[in-house]
């Protein structure tokens, strides 16, 4: 009976994570439907649902629309600069938070954990007319900057770090190796696991970034392919070209999606330790 | 001196911090504190800003479209709130049934919609809602009702912005519980079980108790989320203010009508809201485990 009653059980589970994987992936898989299909083909209704005549014209007719190899260059170069300067200056900074006695550590690292509350965001206004000032808009390296150093960041790495026993830094110290070659040497390796997944959450925020790239960037070239994809002829019903335009979207979506999919592995246990450990 | 020595004593740690330091001052705190001197002046961003006291706060007071967005933006934090943190604790306790086969599976795509970009996705839901060719209208008119112009009418137009917001947050909220969910241990329900307790009572006696500092952490981060939605609502628009956020209303006042006083009062409007929140949720938390 038991048995049973756990087969059963099992059943209802699978059917609800069923329905839940469809629900998850249904848009995903719609887009990539549709931007398959050629001209001639429905894209209403329940006709979405399949392709007759798979095409690829729709991928080449994107770069007729927007300058999408421009903006997948932008998003590409702002999401591999903003995910290496992040790593660096969280995890230097939470390597001096974690390992080491100085006034005023309590008080600064409680600081930026309260800064946590307040998005950056509701300072985007003067952000921006500090990047004119600094002559950055329109630079790439304006929506990397502000994000190299950001508070979830070092809480997490320091997070991390605190658990390294402080003896290996110890003995290395009395090897002889320098500070900052302890971090270098010692500390980077260590903590692979917490880098890597600090590099999966980065990457795929900067690289799904909206907001800052929209304000800061305004000339078509330097557009990140977020941008550009919000300019894409959308309107109501059928005079939108919605294949051209799906098949724009894939573009924002898919790459981002194989990397997680690659990389996914460091997330779990990673995700976990910094927002629960706290 | 003494501050020299103390500096010199500890240079490597202060060396460490100091360029995230550097950074973090003067592209995160300085801002926002700029941002509330800035609110009391009236500023076009170029010119030299006029000090006037609180009267964009009292503009805004008379404000329909500032009001429209505040009321939309508590819509879209209220049901934000209620369906993922329901959605993702049931979704956790799926994941986290014993001897379920293909949990890592599952895991990675249920993810999937937190990884997809929100601009992207926010195109898809408008060809999906789309009053003539979209396939939600062809699965309601299955059930006899009639096609709804999800888009454009000010009735509907939240609906898609609000199941956007709960599609690709959910799955990031499922994972931080799952999280919570393993570290119950196991003897507690097996000491359960032995008194005769059923699933449900396990839930409401063990689950959510373990879970409390997991979903007041949940509640927290949803809420700052909320006040700052922005993708969802630009992409899906609706007709005239039916479902601007505040956060988009502050976009727009400051970088399209370059009204920079009035916006940053708007963002200072966002930063009392979320103060004033987290004090309560603090004040509620302390006194639930002090029982």
């Amino acid at each position: 009976m038991g048995y049973i009653k756990a087969r059963k059980g099992n059943i209802i589970v699978y059917i609800l994570l069923g329905v839940i994987t469809f629900i998850s992936l249904f848009p995903i898989i719609w887009m990539c439907i549709i931007a398959f299909k050629g001209t001639g083909e429905s894209i209403s209704g329940f006709n979405s649902l399949w392709i007759n005549n798979p095409t690829l014209k729709n991928f080449k007719n994107v770069f007729e629309v927007i300058p999408i190899l421009s903006s997948l260059y932008n998003s590409i170069f702002t999401t591999v600069m903003g995910t290496i300067t992040t790593l660096f200056f969280c995890s230097l900074a939470g390597y001096g938070f974690a390992k080491y006695q100085f006034p005023g550590r309590d008080f600064l690292f409680y600081f930026i954990v309260a800064t946590l509350l307040v998005p950056p965001e509701v300072g985007s206004i003067p952000l921006f007319i500090i990047m004119r000032r600094l002559h950055l808009i329109n630079s790439l390296w304006s929506v990397i900057i502000p994000k190299a150093a950001t508070a979830i960041g070092i809480f997490y790495m320091r997070q991390y770090i605190i658990n390294i026993p402080t003896e290996v830094i110890e003995s290395a110290r009395i090897d002889g190796s320098s500070e900052f070659g302890i971090y270098l040497k010692i500390i980077v390796p260590m903590i692979k696991p917490a880098l890597a997944t600090w590099t999966l959450l980065t990457v795929i925020a900067r690289w799904n970034d909206f907001f800052w790239p929209l304000i800061f960037l305004r000339s078509t070239v330097k557009h990140t392919l977020m941008v550009s994809i919000s300019l894409l002829p959308v309107s109501d019903g059928l005079s939108t070209p919605w294949p051209v335009i799906m098949a724009g979207t894939t573009f924002a979506i898919i790459p981002v999606v194989v990397v997680y999919i690659f990389l996914q592995r460091f997330l779990k246990s990673g995700i976990s330790a910094g927002a629960v450990k706290g | 001196m003494r501050l020299i020595n103390t500096l010199r004593k500890h240079k490597v740690p202060y060396l460490f911090i100091l360029p995230f330091f550097i950074l973090f001052s003067i592209f995160q705190l300085y801002p926002i504190v700029w941002t509330v001197w800035v609110s009391l002046t009236k500023w076009n961003g170029i010119k030299q800003p006029v000090f006037i006291g609180l009267n964009n706060y009292n503009l805004l007071l008379n404000d329909y479209m500032f009001t429209d967005a505040f009321f939309n933006t508590v819509v879209y934090w209220v049901t934000g709130v209620i369906f993922i943190i329901i959605l993702s604790l049931g979704i956790a306790s799926l994941l986290n049934y014993n001897n379920l086969k293909g949990k890592g599976f599952f895991k990675v795509v249920t993810f999937l919609p937190n990884v997809s970009a929100a601009i992207a996705i926010g195109i898809i839901f408008s060809m999906l809602f789309d009053k003539n060719i979209g396939i939600i209208n062809e699965v309601i008119s299955l059930f006899g009702i009639n096609k709804i112009g999800w888009l454009t009418t000010v009735k509907y137009s939240k609906i898609p912005v609000i199941i956007l917001n709960i599609w690709r947050n959910t799955p990031w909220f499922t994972l931080i519980i799952l999280s919570g969910l393993l570290n119950i241990p196991e003897e507690y329900y097996e000491a359960a079980r032995i008194d005769g307790a059923n699933k449900i009572q396990q839930f409401f006696k063990i689950t959510l108790p373990n879970l409390t500092d997991i979903l007041f952490f949940c509640f927290i981060i949803l809420t700052v989320n909320s006040w700052k939605i922005f993708n969802e609502s630009y992409i899906l628009k609706g007709p005239s203010t039916s479902n601007m956020s505040l956060f988009q209303y502050m976009y727009q006042s400051g970088f399209t009508a370059f009204k920079m006083g009035y916006a940053s009062a708007i963002g200072v409007v966002l930063i009392i809201i979320l103060a004033i929140v987290s004090v309560v949720q603090f004040i509620l938390m302390r006194k639930n485990s002090e029982i």
